[in-house]
């Protein structure tokens, strides 16, 4: 089949198809911008995610070292810590970002203070120091980590943001806007050939008429005999209207 | 000061000193150490170890080893060793023994009861516990569902009953900071350790009278440190303090109004000896307080196998196997985490 619309080609579907025409080079621009917007912020964010897991890295290292220390100084108090918690001292709020449309998850941090003092005297009798030392390093391993989750999260809906709109732009681009010009050439094509027919036609019809009106002046020149006005007198005479053939539009 | 221990001591306990004394002789020196730090895996550690006392305890561990086996371990040598020195035991050196680990056990008993208060598996939490501290009972400490009743039922039988009942009420029980009660606890067997110290009399009151005393006043020395801005008051800390030792009872006082570190400091340089652990510290270094002090603890138990005839250093040799495991712990997590800079920061060296 070849690549255009079905349809019958009149001038109105022509209007409408350059209607659709002009709709379809817009939003294939609007969409270019938007998967461009889109791809700048991605790489941002691919740009963050791999500083933040260097940071990671780091900091997981020093918060494990900072364990080992405590463990040192305070044996075994793992426990102890897990079981003076009564309500989580750190929580995590979701929000949404909008970019260019796109709705992208972010998470926050947010202390809510609680179970922080009973903390404080963990290892009091020994190695509360290295505790409290500890716990600051893990609590900036829990900051990183939320701001890695929330980077990765946004990084998975944009990439499929990105991918549907590139789809679209594509679609765009190769399919619906060579389609639509198809078309239209085509209807255009139809409507050139409808009219030369038209003319051709119209051609004929005054040829015919001609004929006749000559033939019958002929025979009256052979009934009657010459006439003095000559034969354009008589055939004017007779046929009203040759010359402004209501037939003829241009 | 003096008895004549010499006279009767071996009759009892000559058998279980030479034992203890022998054991001694199986702590990592130096030389170990050296080889330890040069470890490049966990792997290589055992290898190390392999030639040590730990040597038939790590030797049928399966190869991706962990820290935590490692030390689980070395923990089970050191409770073999003193499982079987305490069945040989005669009175009052077994006596002697079992208070040497009911440090241990207010631990487990503390950990066990706030498991129980938060519900989880007594299985789970006996596993947790350490073994030194381990009581026919413990496991029933987590039937009762109320502090009042955990003491009728259980801890009246057990031997740290006369420190509850002396020093916490039953609110105190529902109410209290879990470390604040560990703490009064603690203060009340160190109190109690060092009055059945006095009543043995003769070298080991005069050896273990010194480890106590430096047991109570580093004690007191951390719980202001670690209180330092906390809600703790003045007066809850002042309670904490054991009623003796050098600091006791000025600087006691002194700790107790402490804000800082530099007043903290200033207290304890009162004390001669404390003096000098302290010159050996710069201004405002409060980090590498704690392996100073443990070098000054170890130093001190060292020296008791320089006496005869007395008990402490069955106490020595726990508290210096202790501080080994330590030792072997730091040593494995700064191999396993690829820390090796910081491996001299953590070992104290025994001999």
């Amino acid at each position: 089949m070849s690549n255009r619309y079905v349809c019958v080609p009149t001038v109105t579907v022509l209007a409408m198809m350059k209607a659709r025409l002009t709709g379809a080079v817009k939003g294939h621009a609007l969409l270019k911008k938007k998967a461009d917007a889109l791809t700048l912020r991605f790489r941002q964010i691919l740009k963050k995610i791999v500083q933040t897991k260097q940071e990671m890295g780091k900091t997981m290292r020093a918060g494990a070292f900072a364990l080992t220390e405590a463990k040192y100084a305070a044996g075994e108090f793992a426990t102890t810590v897990l079981d003076s918690v009564e309500s989580a001292s750190v929580r995590v709020n979701a929000q949404q970002d909008n970019v260019a449309g796109v709705k992208i998850p972010r998470f926050e941090r947010v202390m809510t203070g609680a179970s922080d003092t009973k903390m404080h005297l963990t290892g009091l009798g020994k190695g509360g120091q290295q505790v409290q030392y500890c716990r600051k390093a893990y609590m900036t391993a829990v900051e990183l980590l939320v701001e890695l989750a929330s980077l990765q999260t946004a990084f998975l809906t944009l990439d499929e943001a990105i991918k549907t709109t590139n789809r679209r732009v594509n679609a765009l681009d190769n399919v619906v806007i060579p389609k639509l010009e198809n078309t239209i050439a085509y209807i255009k094509g139809e409507l050139d050939e409808l009219e030369r027919e038209e003319f051709f036609r119209l051609k004929k019809v005054q040829a015919n008429k001609r004929k006749v009106a000559d033939e019958l002046v002929k025979r009256r020149l052979r009934e009657n005999g010459p006439t003095p006005n000559g034969a354009k007198g008589a055939l004017h005479d007779m046929m009203p209207g040759v010359d402004q053939d209501a037939d003829i539009v241009f | 000061m003096y008895g004549f221990e010499a006279l009767w001591f071996n009759i009892k306990d000559g058998y279980l000193d030479g034992v203890v004394r022998g054991h001694r002789s199986g702590l990592l020196t130096t030389a170990d150490y050296n080889n330890l730090c040069q470890c490049e895996t966990l792997d290589d550690i055992k290898l190390n170890l392999t030639g040590t006392d730990y040597g038939p305890y790590l030797a049928n561990e399966p190869s991706p080893l962990h820290t935590t086996t490692i030390v689980d371990r070395c923990t089970e040598k050191l409770v073999d060793d003193w499982n079987k020195m305490r069945a040989n035991a005669d009175e009052p050196l077994g006596e002697f023994m079992d208070y040497c680990t009911y440090g241990h056990m207010i631990d487990n008993v503390v950990l066990i009861v706030t498991g129980t208060l938060h519900e989880r598996d007594v299985h789970e939490l006996l596993e947790k516990c350490n073994p030194l501290g381990m009581f026919d009972s413990i496991a029933t400490l987590a039937v009762a569902s109320s502090m009042r009743e955990l003491y009728r039922l259980v801890l009246v039988d057990t031997p740290l009953a006369p420190y509850f009942s002396e020093s916490l009420s039953a609110e105190d029980l529902d109410e209290m900071n879990i470390e604040i009660m560990r703490n009064t606890l603690y203060k009340a067997y160190l109190d109690d350790f060092a009055a059945f110290c006095r009543r043995l009399g003769g070298a080991t009151a005069e050896v273990m009278g010194g480890l106590l005393s430096f047991e109570a006043d580093r004690r007191a020395l951390n719980i202001t440190l670690n209180s330092i801005g906390t809600e703790l008051t003045r007066d809850d800390r002042r309670k904490l303090y054991s009623n003796f030792g050098l600091l006791y009872p000025h600087g006691h006082h002194e700790l107790a109004a402490a804000e800082d570190f530099d007043q903290i400091r200033s207290a304890m340089e009162k004390c001669p000896p404390y003096q000098a652990i302290f010159t050996k510290l710069g201004f405002g270094e409060s980090q590498m307080l704690d392996k100073v002090l443990f070098e000054e603890e170890v130093r001190r138990l060292c020296d008791t196998f320089e006496q005869q005839f007395h008990y402490s250093v069955f106490f020595a040799y726990m508290r210096l196997r202790e501080q080994e495991i330590r030792n072997i712990m730091w040593i494995a997590e700064c191999v396993a985490q690829d820390q090796k800079i910081r491996i001299n920061d953590g070992i104290v060296y025994l001999f």
